[in-house]
C-alpha cells in the first residue's frame, strides 16, 4: 500500500520529500539548524577532549593546542575497564529487559483478566520514586534477596537484574501493541498458532518500531545507571563507565579534558546502538502499511 | 488504528455506567479465552512482577516505613511518627519547591513534546540523511547529564562573550546571566531539560508516525485535503495514545527531577531552582537523615500519584 | 490506565497493597551488639580519595606498611563521589568497614548515628605527639574522643604574580589592598589580551556541600565575625554580629562589583579552578592540593601562595580541616583499629602519607608535631600552609553536627552573592534564628 503512495505519503509533513532547489535550500537550512542547536554543544565534547586546556568560558570547534594526554590520563583511571563493565551490564540488561517488557505488554494489551488496572497503576508507580530515595532499602534487598537469600553486593548480575524489569519500556510496548488490530492475532489463531507463535510470528514483526524505541532508551537507561552500579560495586573494579565520570568530575587534580574523554568513548557506543536500533524503525516503516 | 474500530481489549464487562459496544468478536474464542486469558497473562506478567516485587515495591515499603523513624542502624530506629513529615512540610522552602517542580513539569513536558513532535514531522522520512541528522539530534539523549552540564555550564557562561549570550547578542537580546541569576535560572533549567528532553519525545512520535495508516493519508488527499488538514484531522488523532504516553511519563518523570538542577545549580542561586528533590536531598540525604529524605519521597509520591489520578480524571470526565 | 475513568479504582488496592509491604518489612532489627573479637582479623579501611588517583596509591602504601609491621591484614577501597551513600549502605546492611579515613566535618554525624566507637586517647601510643589542634578537631560535643587525627590543612590566597606584576601591584596585606589588585584584575587587562575577559576573584558560590559558607568561613572570621559565639554545649547565633554583617556586605560588593569572575553562584569546587588556572581570574582562596594542578596547567612560576590579610577589626584566620582516623562500630577486630590508628598517626605513618612532593598526598599537613616536613617535602610553598595552619588555623565549632549549619549558611550567602538587592543585615538576622533553632534542637544552645 505504501507503495502505491509513491513516497508521497511516506511523512505525515511531507517536508523531506520537498525537492527542487528551493525545497533542498529549506530542508538543507532546517537541518543545519537542528545539528547546530542539537550536536553543535557536544562537539565540544570532541573537540575539548583533544585539547589541553580547555577554556571553561568558550566552546571551540578546533582543538587549542591539539593532544591525545586526556586519553592517556583517562587510560590510566582505568576507563576501559569501566567501558567493558558497562558493555556487560548493558548487553545482559537490555536482553533480559525487552524479552520481560514484551511478554508483560503482551498480556497488558491482549489478555483479559481482572485487575489489569491496578497492574498497570503498580507498573506506573515504579516509576514515580527517584532512586536517590530507594537506595538505602534497594541495597538491603541486593544483600539478601528475599526467599531466595542471595547476595548481589560486589557481582555484575547484580546490576543487571534489577533493570531487567523497567516501566517505561512496558508500557510504551503495550501502547503500541494494544494499537494492533486483533483480527490478525485471531486469524493466525484459528490456525491453530500457540501463544508464543502469535507473539513472536504476528505481534513482534508488527511491533518493530516500539522494539526500536524500547531498544534505544532500555540501552540508554542502563548505559546511564548510576544509582544502582554504586550500591551493587564492591568496590572501583566494579564500577561502570558513570560512576567513573562522575569521580571524575569532582576529583580536583583531573581537568575537564579527561573528564570530555572519558565521555567520549562513553558516548561512541551508544551512538552506534542507536544507528543499529534505527533500522528497527526502518523496516517498522515498511511494514506499518500492513495495518488497518 | 482508530480507537472506536478495534475496541480496548481489556474492556471488563458489568461495569457500571453506559454501556460501550462490544467488540465483534467470535462467540466461541470468548468462551474459551474467558478462562485462559487470566492463567496466560499471570505467566506472561510474572517474570516483571517478580522483579518490580523484589527491586521497586519492597524497597518502596521499607521507605514508607523508615519515614516513621529516626534511622540509626547502630543504635536502633527511633519511632519519632509524623514527626519527619512535619520536618519538610513546614519547611519554608517546601512551597517554593512543590511551585518550582510543578512549574518545571509542566513546561518542560509541554515544551519538549511540542518541540518532539516538530523535529519529528521534519525529520521523518526512509532517506539515508535523514538517518544522519536524527542520530545527531538525538545526541543530547545519550550523552550522560554529568556532560551535559559541564557544557551547559560553558555555553550560559553568563559574560557578554559567552556563547549563547553571543548568539543572543546578533538578535539583539541579552546579555543574560543564565544559571547564575534568580530572575533566569529557572528558565534556563527549563530549556536545558526540553533541549535533552525533546529527542526523546520526538523518537516515540517518529514511532507512532511509523504507524499511522498510509491508505488515510490517500484517503485525505483524494479527499482534497490540504497538508494542515491531513495533519489536524489524520495525523494528530492517530498519534493520540503516543502523546498520552508521553504526557504521563513525562509528568512523573518532571516531578521526580533532580540530577540536572543538583549538577547545574543545586537549587541556587538564591533558592530560585529549588525543587522537592533537591529540597529532600539537603534535608535528609546530605545529613544522612533517612527518614526525613523518605518522609519527603513518600509527599513527592503522594502528589505524584494524586496529579497522575487526576489527570485521568479530568481525562474520563472530558470523554465521557 | 491510559483510557477512561479506570484510575480511581486502583489507588485503594494500590494504597493497600504497599501498606502490607510495609508491616510486613517492618520486623527488622535494632539494637547493636558487641561482634566477637579476633585480633588478626584483616581490616577493611575505606578512604575518600578518587579510585584509580595516585592518592589511593598512597592509601595503599600505607596500609602495606602497617601490615608488615603488625601481619594485620588489610583491605584498601577508595570512593569518592558519593562515599556517603556507601557509608550509609554499609550501616544500614551493619557492615561498616573497621576504618574509615575521611573530613573532620563528618565527626559529628557519624558520632549521632552511633557509627564510630569512642577513642581511648590514652590506649593511643604517642597520642601527645599529636598537635592539641589537630584531636580537638577528633573530639565529640560531649568532650569525647571519637577518632585519631591523621591530616590537617589550611587554605591561603593563590594570586596570579604575573599579573600582579603587569598591573604593577604589591602583594596585598590587607583586604583594601586585595580588592584593589582585583580591581586592578578586572579593569586593567593584566593578561594583555586586549580583552575585557579577566576579573579578580574565583569563588565556588555553590550551595553544594555548603561550598559557600565553607569558602567564606575563613573571611568571615579574618573580619571578625564567626557563626558561633560560646563554648560547646552553651553556643549563641554570632552571625549577625556587625562584623559579620560587615563581611558578608564585602563579599556582596565582590559580587555586585564585578570583581567576581562569572558563573560563581553556582560553581562547585572543581568548576572553580579552571576559572583560575584557565585565566579568568586571578586571586583564588584554596588549598595546597591544587598545588600539583596549578603547576601542571598554569605554571609555577606563574602564581604565589600568601596567607589571606587580617580584614578590619580582625586577625588574619585560615579555616583549618584536615581527615581523621575513624574507628567504626561493630568491629570484629577493636585492637587492630587502634593498632592502625596509631601507625597513620606515627612519624612513620604521616611520611608514607605525605608521599613527598608527589600529588599522590593523603597527609596534606602531617598532625604529628615531631614530623619534620621539610625533612620529607622540599617544595617549600607547603611550609606556607603549616606555618598558616599553626599561626592562624581556625576548625569550625564543635556543634554535635556542622553539617545543617553549614548548609544554612550556604543558602543565606549564596542569596547575599546572587542578589545585590538583597540585605546582609536582614539576611544574616533570619540565618541566626535559624541558628538558635538548630542548637536548640541539638541541644548545643547557651
Amino acid at each position: 500500500m505504501m507503495r502505491q503512495g509513491k513516497g508521497r505519503f511516506d511523512s505525515a509533513l511531507g517536508f523531506s520529500e520537498l525537492t527542487g532547489p528551493i525545497g533542498w535550500a529549506v530542508r538543507g537550512a532546517v537541518y543545519a539548524l537542528l545539528l547546530v542547536v542539537f550536536a553543535g554543544p557536544l562537539m565540544a565534547v570532541v573537540v575539548g577532549a583533544f585539547s589541553r586546556v580547555p577554556d571553561p568560558t568558550r566552546l571551540s570547534l578546533v582543538p587549542d593546542q591539539f593532544t591525545l594526554d586526556n586519553f592517556t590520563r583517562a587510560f590510566e583511571r582505568d576507563v576501559l575497564l569501566y567501558l567493558l563493565n558497562s558493555f556487560i551490564v548493558v548487553g545482559g540488561g537490555l536482553l533480559l529487559q525487552v524479552t520481560v517488557s514484551v511478554l508483560a505488554a503482551y498480556a497488558l494489551a491482549r489478555k483479559k483478566f481482572p485487575g489489569v488496572h491496578l497492574v498497570l497503576l503498580l507498573i506506573l508507580s515504579t516509576m514515580m520514586l527517584p532512586e536517590e530515595i530507594l537506595a538505602i532499602p534497594l541495597s538491603l534487598v541486593l544483600a539478601d534477596v528475599p526467599v531466595i537469600h542471595v547476595n548481589l553486593i560486589g557481582t555484575l548480575v547484580g546490576m543487571i537484574v534489577p533493570v531487567a524489569a523497567w516501566g517505561f519500556s512496558i508500557l510504551v510496548m503495550t501502547e503500541f501493541m494494544k494499537e494492533i488490530p486483533v483480527e490478525l492475532e485471531q486469524a493466525a489463531r484459528i490456525d491453530g498458532a500457540g501463544e508464543l507463535r502469535v507473539l513472536a510470528q504476528i505481534i513482534l514483526p508488527l511491533s518493530r518500531p516500539a522494539l526500536g524505541v524500547i531498544g534505544i532508551f532500555g540501552f540508554t537507561m542502563i548505559w546511564d545507571q548510576y544509582m544502582l552500579p554504586l550500591l551493587v560495586a564492591r568496590d572501583a573494579s566494579q564500577f561502570t563507565l558513570p560512576l567513573a565520570l562522575r569521580t571524575l568530575r569532582s576529583d580536583d587534580q583531573v581537568g575537564l579534558g579527561v573528564l570530555l574523554a572519558a565521555s567520549l568513548l562513553a558516548l561512541l557506543p551508544s551512538v552506534l546502538a542507536f544507528l543499529a536500533m534505527q533500522r528497527q524503525f526502518m523496516k517498522g516503516l515498511t511494514s506499518g502499511a500492513v495495518k488497518g | 488504528m482508530t480507537s472506536t474500530a478495534t475496541a480496548d481489549p481489556r474492556e471488563e464487562p458489568g461495569r457500571a455506567g453506559p454501556q460501550r459496544p462490544r467488540p465483534a468478536r467470535a462467540p466461541g474464542r470468548l468462551r474459551r479465552t474467558r478462562f485462559r486469558d487470566p492463567a496466560a497473562a499471570l505467566l506472561l506478567l510474572l517474570p516483571a512482577l517478580v522483579i518490580f516485587t523484589l527491586f521497586k515495591f519492597i524497597p518502596m515499603g521499607r521507605a514508607v516505613q523508615m519515614s516513621l523513624f529516626e534511622v540509626r542502624p547502630y543504635l536502633g530506629d527511633r519511632w519519632v511518627g509524623m514527626d519527619n513529615y512535619r520536618h519538610v512540610l513546614t519547611d519554608p522552602d517546601f512551597l517554593d519547591a512543590m511551585w518550582h517542580t510543578a512549574v518545571i513539569a509542566v513546561t518542560q513536558t509541554a515544551g519538549a513534546m511540542l518541540l518532539g513532535l516538530a523535529i519529528a514531522l521534519l525529520l521523518e522520512g526512509t532517506a539515508r540523511h535523514l538517518w544522519l541528522v536524527r542520530t545527531a539530534v538525538f545526541l543530547p539523549t545519550i550523552v550522560t547529564m554529568a556532560v551535559v552540564a559541564e557544557v551547559w555550564r560553558v555555553l550560559y557562561y553568563p559574560a557578554p562573550d559567552g556563547v549563547v549570550n553571543s548568539v543572543l547578542a546578533w538578535i539583539g537580546l541579552g546579555p543574560s546571566q543564565f544559571l547564575n541569576s534568580a530572575d533566569t535560572s529557572l528558565s534556563s533549567v527549563i530549556a536545558v531539560g526540553i533541549w535533552r528532553h525533546a529527542p526523546y519525545d520526538m523518537m516515540i512520535i517518529l514511532a507512532g508516525l511509523a504507524g499511522v495508516d498510509r491508505t488515510l493519508y490517500e484517503a485525505a488527499s483524494a479527499d482534497g485535503a490540504n497538508t494542515w488538514q491531513r495533519l489536524r484531522h489524520v495525523t494528530l488523532p492517530a498519534l493520540r495514545p503516543v502523546f498520552i504516553i508521553l504526557l504521563t511519563l513525562a509528568a512523573i518523570r518532571g516531578m521526580r527531577v533532580f540530577t540536572e538542577i543538583f549538577l547545574l545549580t543545586n537549587g541556587g542561586p538564591n533558592g530560585s531552582t529549588e525543587v522537592l528533590m533537591t529540597l529532600i536531598y539537603k534535608l535528609g540525604l546530605e545529613r544522612n537523615e533517612l527518614g526525613i529524605a523518605a518522609a519527603g519521597s513518600v509527599v513527592l509520591l503522594a502528589v505524584t500519584v494524586v496529579l497522575t489520578l487526576a489527570v485521568q480524571a479530568v481525562r474520563a470526565r472530558r470523554r465521557a | 490506565m491510559f483510557h477512561r475513568k479506570q484510575g480511581w479504582r486502583g489507588l485503594p488496592k494500590l494504597v493497600a497493597l504497599l501498606a502490607i509491604t510495609a508491616v510486613g518489612l517492618a520486623a527488622c532489627g535494632s539494637g547493636a551488639d558487641e561482634p566477637e573479637q579476633d585480633p588478626d582479623a584483616a581490616l577493611e579501611v575505606w578512604i575518600r580519595k578518587p579510585p584509580g588517583a595516585p592518592t589511593e596509591e598512597t592509601a595503599k602504601e600505607l596500609a602495606a606498611a602497617f601490615t608488615e609491621q603488625t601481619g594485620i591484614p588489610t583491605e584498601v577501597t577508595a570512593l569518592f563521589d558519593d562515599f556517603e551513600t556507601k557509608l550509609q549502605q554499609a550501616a544500614s546492611a551493619k557492615d561498616l568497614p573497621d576504618i574509615v579515613i575521611n573530613d573532620t566535618a563528618q565527626l559529628g554525624t557519624l558520632v549521632e548515628q552511633g557509627l564510630v566507637r569512642e577513642v581511648d586517647r590514652d590506649g593511643i601510643e604517642g597520642a601527645d605527639d599529636l598537635t592539641p589542634a589537630s584531636w580537638d578537631a577528633a573530639t565529640g560535643a560531649d568532650g569525647a574522643y571519637y577518632a585519631v587525627p591523621f591530616s590537617a590543612q589550611s587554605f591561603a590566597l593563590f594570586i596570579r604574580s604575573d599579573w600582579r606584576e603587569a598591573v604593577g601591584a604589591e602583594v596585598p596585606t590587607t583586604w583594601g589592598e586585595m580588592d584593589a589588585l582585583a580591581e586592578a584584575f578586572t579593569t586593567g587587562d593584566p593578561d594583555g589580551n586586549g580583552e575585557d575577559d579577566t576579573h579578580g576573584y574565583a569563588v565556588p558560590g555553590s550551595t553544594k556541600r555548603g561550598y559557600t559558607s565553607w569558602y567564606l568561613s575563613s573571611f568571615l572570621w579574618s573580619g571578625g565575625g564567626g557563626f558561633l559565639d560560646g563554648e560547646p554545649g552553651a553556643f549563641n547565633p554570632a552571625v549577625d554580629s556587625p562584623e559579620s554583617v560587615e563581611v558578608l556586605e564585602w563579599f556582596q560588593h565582590t559580587f555586585c562589583d564585578g570583581l567576581v569572575a562569572p558563573g560563581a553562584v553556582t560553581a562547585e569546587t572543581s568548576q572553580t579552578h579552571p576559572v583560575f588556572y584557565g585565566g579568568q581570574a586571578g586571586i583564588y582562596f584554596t588549598g595546597p592540593y591544587m598545588m600539583g594542578v596549578f603547576d601542571a596547567d598554569l605554571g609555577a612560576e606563574k602564581y604565589e601562595i600568601v596567607p589571606l590579610p587580617a580584614g578590619e577589626g580582625g586577625e588574619a584566620v585560615s579555616l583549618a580541616e584536615g581527615e581523621n582516623v575513624y574507628l567504626m562500630a561493630g568491629s570484629e577486630n577493636q585492637e587492630g583499629q587502634e593498632r592502625f590508628a596509631e601507625f597513620a598517626a606515627s612519624v612513620e605513618g604521616q611520611t608514607i602519607g605525605m608521599a613527598g612532593d608527589t600529588d599522590g598526598t593523603i597527609v596534606r599537613l602531617p598532625v604529628n608535631a615531631t614530623v619534620d616536613m621539610a625533612e620529607v617535602r622540599t617544595d617549600e610553598r607547603w611550609q606556607t600552609f603549616q606555618q598558616i595552619y599553626q599561626e592562624s588555623g581556625r576548625y569550625v565549632p564543635n556543634v554535635p553536627e556542622w553539617t545543617p549549619f553549614r548548609q544554612m549558611a550556604a543558602e543565606t550567602f549564596n542569596t547575599v552573592a546572587s542578589d545585590c538587592e538583597a540585605d546582609p543585615a536582614a539576611e544574616l538576622g533570619g540565618l541566626a534564628d535559624e541558628f538558635a533553632e538548630e542548637l536548640e534542637g541539638q541541644g548545643a544552645a547557651g
